[in-house]
């Protein structure tokens, strides 16, 4: 679906990147102690550095950090936002809305709206779509929309084709109604026939896999350490997130330059009209391989976000914004075009005009010394339960 | 593209240290892995205008079938 808006704009943006990081090089016990091995990988598919959270950490501690930055950096009054929209795919809790937990910790006045979207890698497209929509129509003047994730705790290590991949991080993006015009342009695509191709087989409640239920205690026990050989050679298990590379791969390189030329046309412009290429940092290989076929220069699609931060999921666009385009943004007017595909499958690209932003570029979380084991949790929790 | 100068690329493009015959079965290599498979789809895509699908390769068993997958690109 293509659409377009005229009086939506991006105010200021802000990513927050946890301050822990990995290198790859670091981790050559995985590769039997070969930095060959490792040269191989950074060359194939750009494994470099990568930042993760520390245990305790969610995705919404990481908006809530990025939103913070951006509301103090911009000088906004809560009272001056129209609605929370949070881009997620690991809430805080299966209920409620982890919106709400935000919208509380930020100290959202009770007139202001907000809830979830679920969604993966094409979330940041897909959030300033659905927030276009509301400013547009006037409903909303000026829209706080937070995308965050941590794909990281979800991750084998030892596996080493899809742990080096992944960081976490937290954008947040505020969106305003412009008297003047000032356009934006989308081309959104599903192709649903690909929903296993990356999936979580285990959650949700098409299993419904109950801890406190004996019989499922009992699956859990059975299955959790039982190895699985992929056909590609890896090793998994049931319990880890299910990702077919191949098939992935397929489906970015012959349905996204396509998504993106279409979109092009659509809005009229040229691959010269266009600052920088904001490909989701899926990987090196990937994005190389999608420039090329969408017949831009190497230099206008950049990976540097994905060798320094991972692929940081429905963040990455952002932290591609907040990270090398943050002086171009803060000081001239520049067209990107920014496109995120994966779980669904689809794809999802925009055309979006960044005119003098605030951009706070990159700020380090850190995790914060209140927070609680997993232990400390749960007895919080049996507390608050009985009532103490 | 000259057969000899593929099989060169075709190092390049696994990242294999040792060079690349037309008779070798790739799954002989320790490099043919996931990642090596959408370098391949990648290069036949941008240097050959070939699309390889998944079918492909299940197929490919040697250097030689993905020389062949090239058609007229590779002589």
């Amino acid at each position: 679906m293509q659409s377009s808006f005229k009086h939506v704009k991006i105010t200021g943006i802000s990513t927050a990147i946890p301050k822990k990081e990995i290198n790859i090089y670091d981790e050559a016990q995985y590769y039997g102690n070969s930095i060959k091995k490792i040269d191989r990988m950074r060359k194939m598919v750009g494994f470099y550095k990568r930042r993760v959270v520390e245990e305790g950490t969610t995705a919404s501690d990481l908006g809530i950090c990025a939103a913070k930055h951006l509301l103090n950096g911009m000088n906004i009054n809560l009272r001056e936002i129209d609605a929370l929209v949070y881009v997620v795919q690991k809430p805080d809790y299966e209920a409620p809305a982890t919106a709400f937990y935000i919208h509380n910790k930020l100290g959202l006045p009770d007139t202001v709206p907000a809830f979830d979207i679920n969604m993966g890698c094409a979330g940041f497209v897909y959030g300033m779509w659905t927030v276009s929509q509301m400013i547009e129509s006037k409903t909303c003047k000026r829209i706080l929309l937070i995308c965050a994730d941590t794909p990281t705790l979800d991750v084998d290590l030892a596996d080493r084709n899809v742990a080096p991949i992944f960081g976490d991080g937290g954008s947040a993006i505020l969106a305003e109604y412009s008297k003047d015009e000032i356009f934006s342009f989308y081309n959104i695509e599903t192709k649903s026939s690909g929903y296993y191709a990356i999936i979580d087989p285990a959650k949700g409640h098409r299993l419904n896999l109950q801890i406190r239920n004996t019989k499922d205690f009992n699956l859990i026990l059975k299955y959790k350490d039982k190895k699985l050989q992929t056909p590609d050679g890896r090793e998994t298990t049931f319990f880890h997130p299910y990702l077919n590379g191949i098939e992935v791969f397929d489906f970015t390189i012959s349905v996204v330059p396509q998504n993106i030329k279409k979109l092009l046309d659509y809005a009229n412009l040229k691959d010269t009209d266009i600052e920088a290429l904001c490909l989701h940092q899926a990987n090196k290989q990937i994005i190389q391989a999608i420039g090329n076929a969408a017949g831009f220069p190497e230099d206008k699609v950049p990976y540097h976000a994905f060798e320094n931060f991972g692929n940081n999921t429905m963040c990455s666009i952002p932290t591609t914004i907040c990270s090398i385009l943050k002086e171009k943004t803060e000081k001239s007017c520049v067209k990107i075009l920014g496109s995120g595909f994966g779980n669904g499958l689809t794809c999802a690209s925009c055309i979006l005009t960044l005119d003098n932003i605030y951009n706070s570029g990159i700020v380090d979380y850190q995790l914060s010394e209140k927070t609680m084991s997993k232990e400390e949790y749960i007895e919080y929790w049996i507390k608050k339960i009985k009532g103490e | 593209m000259k057969k000899t100068d593929f099989l060169v690329e075709l190092e390049d493009i696994l990242q294999r240290e040792e060079p690349c015959r037309e008779e070798d079965a790739l799954e002989d290599y320790e490099e043919w892995d996931s990642l090596s498979k959408m370098a391949v789809m990648a290069y036949y895509d941008k240097n050959f205008n070939v699309k390889i699908s998944l079918q492909d390769f299940q197929e490919i068993k040697t250097v030689n079938d993905l020389i062949t997958l090239a058609g007229d690109k590779i002589e």
